[in-house]
């Protein structure tokens, strides 16, 4: 029933639009309290990040990571999961990407290699919380955030004892140029990388909608129980779905060390990693944990943060103001999808 | 007593309610009288709930208008409902398992304080239960009580909120006889204190023996409404199903009488249900090819734990199972699938299917494992690639074969009717091929013609060398289908009885634990 579904799309849409609109209404309020001209200050937030060739560029170039990570929580969500351990998983991903900086190999090696060491610490980092959840029943939500932070320490300890930059103890070494994705567009931070975003995404579609796994997948998450009486291995679906997300994930650390200029390295504090995970959990929020809907958010919040720096310069807004009213708009965002997943959680089955 | 000629409580006035692909009620006007029992007879997906479901504020009217003591009313929500002195109690219950009954029937009421004295609460909910003649120990937990208790609460909580309508949604289809009994007589008292009940139903001799009116839906529209005085079993069927399923009624069936050698065979078997407890002890059972074996019981009695440990779903403390002369304690649920074993489960919501998934789906959910075969990589993997063709094929083959009332293949389940979507499970574990049938109360809440339909099809799969296990605490239906029937109680074989041979008395101190056959004469009749 096509109407029915095209019915369904346009409330969604309908649904963005009015969240949108609200979180830029009370971001505003709070800018003209606090003296500053919204309509000057969304203009430059928004403005030159969608509509000029660089600040789309940049746009993309934020998009990229998120886009990764949010495929990893809607995996985790159409497999009725919460994995918020995108996170951590993407620290191990970076971290298997960067250590190819320390190493001598023939040229062309350096990216196969970078990307498949990524995917794979990327994927044991999902599937160790996978399999505490299957056959140990541990709670998803409290094993991701704890992988999260072993695996930030773990990075954190391998920059400054392991793998240090010789020059700049700030940052682990930087991966040869070999094993750097090259740049779309010189002088900007538009790498190969949002080529391999979009077919990561594109690949992961395909695997929920199209092949048998996924399909046991969306029946885990809808109705488990249902699943089970019909011969459904609900542990393997979970395993596999915490697998499909950690590999996503460790593929996003890998586009940020090798395809992220100028550093192609793990800044102190994971500086230049942390939060990207959580950005995806909240792109999937707003993109309705779909491909589609992940691939318009993500460059919706790829374009605020390209924005942000515009909005400080042109509209003399300070950078507090600036991440106030785009975490005000972020939240506004995300509040649809998170009513929605809370209240199949708690209403269950209806 | 004719509506024209009563004290008009509510008035429900052209009411039209459209779903994508039907319309539940087309231009519905209904009176509901002071101090009546006022049944609402249909098939499913007549309309009946839906229409009530209007009064009671979960949903709104397209268009139509209502109208409570003469005055027009609109009810958003059931908050407003309430406030009107409308009440219901739906087939699912809305208990908190971990609350009392007492706190279940105030939490929400508007004298609900977040600070309470819970002795005191229970002495006056005491008093409250004193006064309306209806008692349930209110210093229970939720999920100590039965299924009649817990009705019994529900209905005490809409009546707490003071209402002077209460709507009933199929109230006995979760009740075992002696609670049906005992429903009936709660009605009776209620509405001698003035309250009026209505009462949506398919079941024609509830319908005769409690209601003062009954109208009849079909298809969303009011086909008929006669006092119980004029109304009889075969004129009420006729309207509710129309003049061409006249022939249907009360269908009998004959018994396929060739039965061939063992297929399953259950020895010893102990299996513990939800809460640790030994729900089966020591069952043992066997089902020949072509041959239905009936479980009978009280709600309750291990029939649950023990289609699932014969399904793999719940493991087993002792015993064995063999199917086929193959020892299958073990396998998992998908490779017990393979061998050929079905299984319709009870309250098919909840296990039976998903409901955002599409039709088409939910049909393929069991078919998927018979595909793979482990030879290729992607297959091994799980990653072999859907044949949407083949799904849409094969599930467009099963709705027509087993008549699932559909706007299409891609509609997600939940827009089906109850009946609907028991035809949809029906025809997934039975068009897949089985020499088992495991079937969980396969008729619970379907009108007569699924009814026939799938005692039909249980029939036809057994006359064609397939094996039916069917658990059912719908007596009638286990002896007039079963070559044998085992008798359960509290997790015990207390015997096994050929249909026709035994009288129901027996059967009933059986299923009562009052009665227990000697281990002689079971393996005779196991013998037969």
């Amino acid at each position: 029933m096509l109407d029915g579904r095209l019915k369904e799309y346009l409330t969604g849409f309908a649904e963005v639009v009015v969240a949108i609109v609200a979180g830029m209404l009370i971001g505003g309020l709070v800018m003209v309290i606090g003296g500053y001209n919204p309509v000057d200050a969304y203009y430059q937030l928004f403005v030159p990040s969608l509509t000029t060739g660089y600040g789309l560029e940049m746009t993309l170039s934020f998009a990229t990571p998120i886009i990764l990570t949010a495929l990893t929580f809607a995996v985790g969500v159409r497999a009725g999961l919460f994995n918020i351990g995108a996170e951590g998983q993407m620290y191990m991903g970076a971290l298997g990407a960067v250590i190819f900086g320390a190493i001598t190999l023939p040229s062309i090696l350096y990216l196969p290699l970078e990307f498949i060491v990524a995917a794979v610490l990327g994927m044991i980092w999902g599937v160790i919380a996978g399999i505490l959840k299957a056959y140990r029943g541990v709670n998803e939500v409290v094993s991701t955030i704890m992988l999260n932070w072993i695996a930030y320490w773990i990075v954190e300890s391998m920059r400054v004892y392991v793998i240090p930059n010789p020059v700049d103890a700030s940052k682990t070494v930087s991966v040869p140029p070999a094993g750097r994705l090259p740049l779309l567009v010189e002088g900007t931070e538009l790498s190969a990388a949002i080529i391999i975003s979009i077919l990561v995404l594109i690949f992961t579609y395909f695997l929920l909608w199209k092949t048998a796994i996924g399909y046991e997948i969306r029946a885990v998450g809808y109705n488990p129980l249902a699943s089970r009486y019909a011969g459904i291995n609900v542990r393997r679906v979970a395993l596999y779905s915490f697998i499909i997300g950690g590999f996503t994930a460790g593929i996003a650390g890998f586009c940020e060390v090798a395809g992220r200029p100028p550093s192609y390295a793990i800044t102190t504090g994971l500086s230049n990693l942390m939060g990207l995970g959580f950005d995806g959990l909240t792109v999937s929020l707003i993109g309705y944990n779909h491909p589609i809907g992940i691939l318009l958010a993500s460059i919706f919040i790829g374009a605020m943060k390209a924005g942000s720096r515009n909005m400080q310069i042109y509209a003399r807004v300070p950078l507090e103001m600036v991440q106030t009213v785009q975490g005000l708009i972020i939240i506004a965002l995300s509040i649809p999808g998170l009513l929605r997943i809370i209240s199949r959680r708690i209403g269950g089955v209806r | 007593m004719s509506s024209s000629s009563c004290d008009v409580v509510v008035e429900m006035r052209n009411i039209v309610k459209k779903f994508p692909g039907v319309v539940a009620n087309d231009n519905v006007s209904l009176k509901i009288c002071r101090g009546e029992v006022l049944a609402i007879l249909g098939e499913n997906g007549a309309g009946k709930t839906t229409l009530m479901n209007i009064l009671y504020g979960l949903y709104l009217p397209d268009e139509g208008s209502i109208y409570i003591n003469g005055k027009r009313v609109i009810h958003a929500s059931p908050k407003d409902a309430i406030k009107n002195g409308v009440g219901m109690v739906h087939q699912h219950f809305t208990l908190v398992d971990d609350l009392t009954v007492a706190e279940n029937i105030v939490l929400g009421a508007e004298d609900f304080k977040v600070y309470y004295n819970p002795g005191k609460l229970i002495e006056k909910i005491r008093e409250f239960m004193k006064d309306i003649g209806l008692y349930v120990e209110p210093s229970k937990k939720a999920y100590e009580l039965s299924a009649g208790e817990k009705q019994k609460v529900e209905i005490l909580k809409a009546l707490y909120r003071r209402i002077s309508v209460l709507i009933l949604d199929e109230p006995t289809s979760v009740l075992s006889p002696i609670e049906v009994n005992e429903l009936f007589k709660t009605i009776r008292r209620l509405k001698e204190k003035g309250i009026s009940i209505v009462f949506i139903s398919h079941k024609l001799d509830e319908v005769l023996e409690i209601a003062d009116r009954i109208v009849v839906m079909r298809a969303g529209k009011i086909v008929g409404e006669l006092a119980r005085k004029d109304a009889n079993v075969r004129l009420l069927a006729s309207m509710m199903i129309g003049a061409s399923g006249l022939s249907s009624i009360e269908e009998k069936f004959e018994k396929n009488t060739s039965t061939g050698r063992k297929l399953l065979e259950v020895i010893d078997l102990w299996v513990k249900g939800d809460r640790g407890e030994d729900a089966v002890k020591g069952v043992r059972l066997s089902v020949r090819e072509g041959e239905i074996v009936g479980v009978a019981g009280v709600a309750g009695s291990g029939q649950k734990e023990l289609a699932e440990a014969i399904y793999g779903l719940r493991p087993v403390k002792r015993g064995r199972i063999m199917f086929n002369e193959v020892e299958i304690t073990g396998l998992p649920t998908v490779e017990r699938i393979k061998l050929g074993i079905s299984y319709i489960p009870e309250e098919r919501v909840r296990y039976g299917v998903s409901l955002e998934l599409p039709i088409y789906e939910n049909i393929y959910l069991e078919k998927i494992h018979s595909e793979k075969s482990k030879r290729g990589l992607l297959e091994a993997l799980g990653v072999s690639p859907l044949k949407k063709r083949v799904m849409l094929e094969y599930a467009q083959h099963v709705v027509n074969k087993f008549g699932v009332k559909t706007p299409s293949l891609t509609t997600v389940a939940g827009k089906l009717s109850g009946g609907n979507i028991q035809r949809l499970i029906v025809g997934r574990e039975l068009e897949r091929g089985p020499k088992l049938v495991i079937a969980s109360e396969p008729t619970a809440g379907l009108d007569i013609a699924a009814t026939n339909f799938v005692r039909r099809t249980l029939v036809d799969m057994s006359r064609r060398g397939v094996g039916v296990l069917l658990i059912s605490s719908d007596l009638q239906e286990v002896l007039s289908l079963s070559h044998k029937v085992v008798v359960l109680c509290n997790g015990e074989v207390m015997g096994v009885v050929i249909p026709g041979e035994a009288s129901i008395e027996d059967i009933g101190l059986m299923m009562t634990c009052s009665k227990k056959m000697s281990i002689e004469e079971v393996e005779k009749i196991w013998a037969m």
